[in-house]
């Protein structure tokens, strides 16, 4: 479940929520709510001019929309700009809702609030392809920043070909300790989750290149499979994925699919081998962080 | 015949959009279809409906007819020479492709050039791009001035010897203004150089001879000329269709095949592959029939024209309003109006529009490089049919005076 906490004394992410469709809901006419989007568009904070660039720019809408955001104390910050005022009020109606919340937050949510006060029926189609475009872009800002939570601090955080820069999430001490018994639980939880052609769990197997839970107790999993054409790599993943969410305290996961490197059978473990009945000459086993 | 006399032809402007009665402003995208086409089709769809030129039996029969009656109609629509010079497509789109693919794999070799105008639809100016990057050819660009006119006089010193073909519009779908297309067909032809004219518009606020405006092609959609959707027509001067090789390969085209080779069918028979859209090709016999009645009845010309007037006063005369597409001269101007308001963008415009019963276009027309011309992200457009009213253009305009107020 999303953290349903206030944050320094502001609204809740539910309550705020409920806020939008209760104000919208006193304009029964629809140019009345346009009148008040545009108001709110108009008083959108202002938008560097140098930073409309072309990579900010997002794709499918009419007008022309720039989504950017920042990172503070583990909050996604959203700042955005378009040449149409009703569409900047449509904007400046999701900051208000998601500006200030944490990636895990804002990755759990299902933005049904848009249906809810009929922005994305009652909007042409071009129009409501940008808005669910907006949504999309504040959706995978989340899903990004999530991904870059990293336990092991020290390390460069920034996804590789990222252009965001993003402030990495830095743990101390006290928060990888009381992180660790999660560690344990979550390992617990991948070793449930067996291959579907060897009879060995996919943790012990090595197809787990890398595992993070950031600050949030989100988990972020880099994962392989044995063959890049697994034909059930699907079920696979939604079974990681839900063997993970229900470990106690995990408040979401995601998983990363890689074939970087190829997996072989240097990565089983020394578990497994034995499982297996491999002999075991290789000194590297594992390459588990 | 009065304003009325044909809105009640046409059940679609009868409704109400958000408890406002509909004015529809899109025709310029696609037009409101009387009840005769409408009906035509469902007869069809209910009664005659067999595959064409196959089948012995009586509703192959009648579906054939119907629909080689509709060649001689659209012939006489467009004052053509013979029924074989007709071709029917999916589209004005699907005729300029046409076009592009086979005059092209036929006379377009590398470093020829194909000479466009900066206003047209991407649909004349696309195909006209996947020719020369197919072979290697070269596409011109023939500018308009400040207006919106196209500036004929440059057209002289784009011609080169390697020119090869000219596409223009008869009538901007952004600009609304008519082309001169009968002197550049005579520019062209003293260089011995084809041009095809896409009448998309043209064909709805035009009455056309193509034999008086000598073009060697021209292009025109079912559904802007209150047709059925999915129809549209090629015609194509005997000589360049009998010389071009067909478009697709199917059914119909062909006159005997064996696999050591096969020989096609004689023209139009070699450009229509595959079934053909027989339910609905034959509505352009009622549709084409009521746009000459509109075209030469008196009434609906006075209407139409005071509408222009109106708007045209209107739009130039405020500030606020940029109108693209002025006639200049004896230039005629047709009741399509793209315009940006300063302060206001489009689209808002158009949403706040569309709430209060509108239907106009906004955007860029599907001609960006005419956009870029302009330096503009986008325009607003009402574009008027013989069922729209002057109150429907002042009511119009009061709107767009309070979305206008609303945003800036």
């Amino acid at each position: 479940m999303p953290d349903q906490v206030g944050h320094d004394g502001r609204m809740t992410l539910e309550e705020k929520k409920q806020e939008v469709i209760e104000e919208f809901s006193m304009y029964e006419e629809w140019l009345d709510r346009y009148e008040y989007l545009i108001e709110l568009g108009k008083a959108l904070e202002p938008y560097p001019e140098e930073e409309k660039t072309e990579e900010k720019l997002i794709k499918g809408c009419q007008s022309r929309v720039w989504l950017d955001y920042e990172v503070k104390d583990g909050k996604l910050y959203f700042r955005a700009d378009s040449d149409a005022i009703i569409t900047k009020g449509i904007i400046s109606l999701l900051i208000s809702v998601y500006s200030g919340r944490t990636p895990a937050e804002i990755a759990a949510d299902d933005f049904g609030f848009v249906d809810a006060i009929g922005l994305r029926e009652n909007l042409s189609p071009t129009r409501a392809n940008g808005l669910v475009s907006m949504i999309e872009t504040i959706k995978a800002a989340a899903a990004e920043m999530a991904g870059q939570a990293r336990h092991d601090n020290g390390e460069n955080n920034v996804i590789p070909g990222s252009t965001r820069n993003l402030s990495k999430e830095v743990l101390t001490a006290e928060d990888v300790a009381a992180l660790q018994p999660l560690y344990t639980d979550v390992i617990l939880a991948l070793k449930q989750v067996y291959d579907p052609e060897i009879p060995v769990n996919i943790y012990d197997l090595g197809l787990i290149y890398e595992l993070n839970i950031d600050k949030e107790r989100k988990v972020s999993i880099v994962m392989t499979f044995t063959a890049p054409n697994c034909p059930m790599a699907d079920e696979v993943l939604h079974e990681v994925e839900e063997s993970v969410k229900r470990v106690p305290g995990v408040t979401g996961c995601t998983i990363e699919l890689t074939f970087e490197p190829v997996w072989d059978r240097s990565m089983l473990s020394e578990e497994a081998r034995v499982d297996l009945g491999l002999d075991y000459e290789e000194d590297e086993y594992g390459k588990l962080s | 015949m009065t304003v009325q006399e044909i809105r009640s032809r046409f059940p679609a402007l009868a409704q109400t959009v958000y408890g406002k009665p509909l004015v529809y402003l899109d025709n310029a995208a696609t037009a409101q279809r009387p009840l005769a086409v409408l009906e035509k089709e469902f007869v069809l769809a209910s009664k005659s409906n067999a595959n064409i030129h196959r089948a012995v039996h009586k509703l192959a029969v009648d579906a054939t007819e119907e629909y080689e009656k509709t060649r001689d109609a659209v012939r006489d629509f467009l004052g053509a020479g013979s029924r074989e010079e007709i071709v029917f497509t999916s589209g004005a789109t699907m005729s300029i492709n046409l076009v592009a693919t086979c005059f092209g794999e036929a006379f377009v070799g590398e470093g020829d050039e194909i000479i466009v105008s900066v206003a047209e639809h991407h649909s004349n100016i696309v195909p006209w791009q996947l020719l020369c990057r197919r072979k290697k050819a070269v596409l011109k660009v023939f500018e308009i001035d400040e207006f919106g006119g196209l500036m004929v006089d440059s057209l002289e010193k784009l011609i080169s010897q390697r020119t090869k073909i000219i596409a223009i519009s008869h009538i901007s779908n952004v600009l609304g203004l008519v082309n001169p297309v009968r002197e550049i067909v005579q520019i062209a032809h003293n260089h011995d150089i084809p041009v095809l004219v896409d009448g998309a518009q043209g064909s709805v606020h035009e009455k056309i001879d193509v034999r008086e405006m000598d073009c060697d092609f021209y292009a025109f959609s079912g559904h802007k000329v209150y047709g059925a959707t999915g129809t549209g027509v090629l015609y194509g001067k005997k000589k360049w269709l009998e010389s071009m090789p067909p478009y697709m390969g199917g059914g119909e085209m062909i006159e005997t095949v064996r696999f050591s080779g096969t020989t096609f069918a004689p023209v139009p028979g070699k450009f229509e592959a595959g079934t053909q859209n027989f339910n609905a090709v034959p509505t352009l016999q009622e549709a084409l029939r009521l746009a000459r009645e509109f075209q030469e009845d008196a009434e609906v010309i006075e209407n139409q024209k005071n509408i222009t007037e109106y708007l045209l006063t209107v739009m130039t005369s405020d500030p606020r309003i940029h109108l693209y597409g002025v006639p200049r001269g004896t230039a005629e101007k047709t009741p399509i109006f793209s315009f940006t308001v300063e302060g206001a963008h489009h689209e808002d415009l158009a949403l706040i529009l569309d709430k209060m019963g509108i239907a106009v276009r906004s955007g860029q027309m599907c001609a960006e490089p005419l956009m870029d011309r302009f330096g503009v992200t986008g325009m607003l457009r009402a574009s008027f049919a013989p069922y729209n009213t002057l109150e429907e253009a002042e009511y119009f305009v009061k709107c767009l005076n309070k979305a206008i107020a609303m945003l800036v």
